[in-house]
């Protein structure tokens, strides 16, 4: 029973974590109707500018803020430089087309910073709290991630549900001709959801980095959990983004604890599949169900 | 107000409007009506900025606004209903209504929901509910309510009697075309179901396979034996 808790204790920060990948993933399925793979290349990358920052600042706050900052931009980028030329031609090209997305921004980044694994060290204290005689699996760390996650969501939520742009937004995702014969401008509805995904998962990539080390592919199997979260939560949903990428982080959490860590992408993937069979539509989303 | 000068358009091969011209005035209800596949609802989409015409000009006032987009269109204060309740099920009924005219001003669309919400009391009394509640009928006036919120000069009404019950049809003709009388809004009027939509709008025109074969008074047209059997089916 202790272990059990003591898993779930261990789990909650990397499923906030996940679950804030898979609000990005969901923010440009939302407004493009295309998965990003290079979503978490982008954050990686993010991360490494973080890095950097706070390796000349000293400021961990401050390699956050520009992280966020390079994170929309560079949603804004890969936007305007591959998806919109490629998704005029094909849709499916253009979801290949982040693919090619995620293998240049590793490649850039081993250039720029090296491939060798670097420390991303904890803005505070991550060793666990000490209750009732015995050090559990939390940190102040972990406390700080599960915050700002919240914090985060928080602010989102109010902006898609209390702003004239988030109407704007979920319209467009919803029923682009409606929205478009309402007056709104929906092609730049879709790369704001490209410019606020780049910042969750900036977010998502420098609050993550501490919690193992930094490299250029050290992103690549939060892609699977993020994901498996997304489409499970039914990837138009918000809320099924966030609840099921807490739900997969504490999963992942459970299985890596009573097994081993490597058998958490086939988990997720077992999960994934067994989604797909049976709700395929996803548990939160409103649409008709996707083919397999 | 509205003016179409000549206007064109096919998809591939095949030609859904040919040459069609016609006017639509101020503070009355100009109906279109034919069968299905005479291209009603291609001449309103081209008209909204939807699809481009090959050929031939709409004119807005002294504006050409042919091939435009459809927000700028809208904006403009042209406004289209489509075919088959515009609604979006996912939002409430308010954030439907509030989805139109964004780009006014908070006191223009203030101004513009209160209005609304007297003209469709029943919008108001749901306004927090979700729009996949409502009823055909509730959709209708849903979407002709969300067309109202961008204040526009001119309404666009593609088929609104599509599936609703013919008193509910009846209803929201009249509505309409008590609005265009008093505010000098002007409506056209697409519609499949002639009888109701001859007797609200003052100038009848007849769509055959993308053609106009007649134009006139509303009345002479209703009247018109001939005409009705060999295009409008009753």
């Amino acid at each position: 029973m202790i272990d059990f808790v003591n898993y779930l204790l261990g789990g909650i920060s990397s499923g906030a974590i996940i679950a804030l990948m898979a609000l990005a993933l969901v923010l440009v399925w939302r407004s493009t109707r295309v998965v990003n793979f290079a979503q978490l290349g982008q954050a990686m990358f993010t991360t490494y500018v973080a890095l950097t920052v706070r390796d000349l600042t000293g400021s961990w706050i401050l390699g956050l803020v520009v992280a966020m900052a390079s994170g929309l931009v560079l949603g804004v980028v890969v936007h305007f430089l591959v998806i919109r030329p490629v998704k005029r031609l094909d849709t499916s090209g253009a979801i290949i087309a982040t693919f090619g997305v995620l293998i240049a921004l590793e490649a850039l980044a081993a250039m720029v910073w090296g491939g060798d694994p670097e420390a991303f060290p904890p803005p505070i204290d991550n060793s666990g709290y000490e209750f009732f005689g015995r050090t559990w699996p939390f940190s102040p760390y972990d406390l700080l991630v599960l915050v700002s996650v919240l914090v985060l969501v928080l602010v989102l939520s109010i902006v898609f549900t209390r702003t004239s742009v988030g109407l704007a937004m979920r319209a467009s995702a919803f029923n682009p001709e409606v929205a478009r014969l309402s007056g709104v401008r929906v092609s730049r509805m879709l790369v704001l959801g490209w410019a606020i995904a780049g910042l969750v998962g900036a977010v998502a990539g420098v609050l993550v980095a501490p919690l193992s080390t930094l490299s250029p592919t050290s992103f690549d199997i939060f892609l699977v959990f993020a994901f498996t979260a997304a489409v499970i939560g039914g990837l138009d949903s918000l809320v099924g983004a966030v609840a099921f990428g807490i739900g997969t982080g504490l999963v992942i959490a459970l299985v890596s604890g009573y097994s081993d860590s490597s058998n958490a992408p086939l988990v997720a993937l077992a999960l994934l599949v067994l989604n797909l069979l049976f709700k395929p539509e996803g548990v939160f989303s409103h649409g008709k169900a996707r083919a397999v | 107000m509205l003016r179409v000068e000549g206007l064109s358009v096919s998809y591939g091969a095949v030609q859904a409007l040919n040459d069609v011209s016609l006017e639509v005035p101020p503070g009355r209800v100009t109906a279109v009506i034919g069968a299905n596949g005479a291209g009603k609802s291609t001449l309103m989409r081209s008209l909204a900025g939807l699809v481009k015409p090959q050929d031939g000009r709409v004119r807005f006032g002294d504006e050409d606004i042919t091939g435009r987009k459809p927000e700028d269109v809208a904006r403009m204060g042209i406004a289209l209903v489509p075919e088959g309740r515009s609604t979006i099920p996912e939002l409430t009924v308010e954030e439907n209504l509030k989805l139109g005219g964004m780009w006014r001003s908070h006191t223009q669309r203030g101004t513009s929901l209160t209005r609304v919400y007297s003209l469709f009391p029943v919008l108001g009394e749901r306004r927090s509910l979700g729009a996949d509640t409502l009823s055909g009928g509730e959709r209708q006036q849903l979407a002709i309510g969300r067309a109202l919120m961008c204040g526009p000069q001119v309404l666009l009404l593609d088929e609104p009697s599509l599936g609703l019950a013919p008193l509910i049809v009846t209803q929201i003709l009249e509505l309409v075309s008590q609005m265009a009388k008093d505010s000098g809004m002007a409506v056209l009027l697409v519609e499949q179901n002639a009888a109701t939509a001859l007797r609200v709008a003052r100038t009848g025109i007849v769509l055959n396979l993308g053609q106009i074969v007649k134009s006139g008074p509303a009345q002479d047209i209703a009247n018109d034996e001939e005409l009705r059997h060999a295009y409008l089916g009753y």
